[in-house]
């Protein structure tokens, strides 16, 4: 019992990296219609900005942060500007290989830049260590990543009904009408990107400090977030905001359980167990979490 | 002065023309009707108008000011908006949502944005009704209804529609062309596109169109006139 507890808390907490993803990745699916595959990199540069800042020119320490979440956004609105716009009347699977290819190409960039030392360090928010009742020791840096998940998704929840939020539902679905309206739809487009590089900024920042991170430390590295992020979306149907937070945390519980003792002598039973119950969730809910069958 | 003057208006696809210098003007406070058959290019005179098309050669001048380059949200500010072919409502919006996009060039003006949706919820009470409603699940008739509703939520000075009546009933049609009547009746000049000749009775002005010319241009009691439809739309 005490393990499973431990498992749920874990999955909740590395959950919420994930949710913060899944939210970004959805947002620009339902907008763009564009699969992102560099979502998690934002937040990987996002990390590297606020490193440069706060450990390399010894910024103070908010103001790094703040400018790793400022170059995550300049990340996102230069995606869009160079790849996205320019692609824009190309086919969905070669929007998907331009933003791998945004991607791959940060990637190099930080090898590059960033190869001696490979293995660097963001220092943390807070410090402190709590235990749980049940012997967990939690990073107060892990509560606060699911703190400022919570507040995200509520902002986004507010921001989405309002006009500008509005606008940018209405621009994916009928977006000559949109701009008969007078919103234009490159500038949601943009809006868009950069909220949802805003988001993964927020993922790099905060949990970047988890450990030690290297280069495609979301995508691939230690903090690898792209896969799970990808699988909460799909849970949310692509399309729901509260299915991507949710996606995001069920996708780490199942991760940890595979993690329990039961399957101890299974290798790779955390990536195994959630791909069958990714596979299971599509067959009982194809349309995702929280989201209902479409009636139009 | 005229509210809206088109001089010598060539507009094409590529190297393909459509419209072959056409002229004509459209007074304010009028109800202008645009007639012609499928391809007559009436479709890409009020495209152009609000916006969305460029124009080979030829100009427009809104209000005494020349329309020059311009996206249509810049037209709809200046007080142009079009009403598309189509209908083109946001279906995973509701009602009410698709109305407050429709006053988005007006959002900060809530006061007007409050009048107008009065306005549009009294042309039209059924939107009223269904306000909370996705656009997608209404009938064709109401879409159309939500359409030019959300067209009217700029307040515009001129309301350009595009064939408001296609596939509508005789009757939900003549409902469109009443409320239409209304809207000028209210102070709203509008340019309507039509392949539908039921549409003259209401019309000020009436303007036909065949390949992309002007082939017509009249007011008052003789577009009433029966030779006049049949020599030029045949019914």
């Amino acid at each position: 019992m005490e393990e499973l507890a431990i498992a749920l808390t874990f999955g909740v907490l590395q959950g919420s990296v994930y949710s913060l993803v899944a939210l970004g990745i959805v947002l620009v699916y339902r907008v763009s219609g564009v699969f992102n595959f560099a979502q998690a990199e934002f937040g990987t540069t996002g990390l590297f900005g606020a490193y440069i800042a706060v450990v390399l020119w010894e910024w103070p320490f908010y103001l790094g942060l703040l400018f790793g979440l400022v170059v995550a956004i300049v990340m996102g609105l230069l995606t869009e500007r160079l790849v996205i716009h320019p692609l824009r009347n190309q086919s969905k699977v070669t929007l998907l290989v331009g933003t791998a290819g945004v991607a791959l190409t940060v990637i190099g960039i930080q090898f590059w830049q960033f190869n001696d030392p490979l293995i660097r360090q963001l220092p943390k928010i807070s410090d402190a260590v709590y235990v749980t009742p049940f012997g967990a020791p939690i990073m107060a840096q892990q509560l606060i990543t699911l703190a400022v998940l919570i507040v995200a998704a509520a902002a986004l929840a507010v921001f989405l009904k309002s006009p500008a939020g509005l606008a940018m539902q209405a621009a994916q679905q009928e977006p000559v009408a949109c701009e008969l309206v007078g919103v234009s739809v490159r500038r949601v487009s943009m809006m868009t990107w950069g909220i949802a590089a805003l988001l993964g900024g927020l993922a790099g920042v905060l949990s970047g400090a988890y450990t030690i991170f290297t280069a495609g430390f979301l995508t691939f590295g230690v903090g690898k977030a792209l896969l799970p992020g990808f699988i909460a979306a799909v849970l949310a149907g692509m399309k729901s905001m509260p299915g991507a937070v949710a996606g995001g945390l069920v996708v780490g519980i199942v991760e940890q359980f595979g993690g329990l003792k039961m399957f101890g002598d299974v290798p790779g039973a955390s990536a195994l167990l959630l791909l069958v119950f990714l596979v299971v969730v599509l067959l009982l809910r194809p349309q995702g979490l929280l989201v209902r069958k479409a009636t139009a | 002065m005229a509210l809206l003057e088109v001089k010598d208006l060539v507009v094409g696809y590529d190297a393909f023309p459509v419209l072959h210098g056409i002229n004509f003007s459209v007074e304010e406070g009028e109800l202008c009707v645009l007639l012609g058959l499928n391809g007559a290019g009436k479709t890409t005179t009020v495209s152009t108008i609000a916006g969305m098309l460029k124009p080979q050669s030829g100009s427009m001048t809104f209000d005494g000011k020349e329309l020059k380059k311009g996206s249509p949200s810049a037209r709809v500010a200046g007080g142009i908006s079009l009403c598309p072919e189509g209908r083109r409502v946001f279906p995973r919006l509701s009602v009410r949502q698709n109305l407050r996009l429709g006053s988005w060039v007006r959002r900060k003006e809530s006061k007007t944005v409050r009048r107008q949706l009065e306005l549009v919820y009294d042309y039209f009470p059924r939107l009223a009704e269904r306000e909370g409603q996705l656009a997608g699940t209404l009938s064709g008739g109401e879409q159309q209804m939500l359409a030019v509703a959300r067209a009217m939520m700029s307040k515009p000075r001129l309301l350009l529609i595009d064939e408001a009546s296609l596939g509508l009933s005789p009757t939900l049609a003549r409902t469109v062309w009443e409320v239409t009547k209304r809207i000028k009746a209210d102070g709203t000049t509008v340019l309507m596109v039509e392949q539908n000749a039921g549409a003259l009775p209401y019309a000020d002005r009436a303007l036909i169109m065949e390949k992309g010319t002007l082939v017509y241009t009249g007011v008052g009691d003789e577009i009433r006139d029966v030779n006049l439809r049949e020599a030029y739309l045949g019914v």
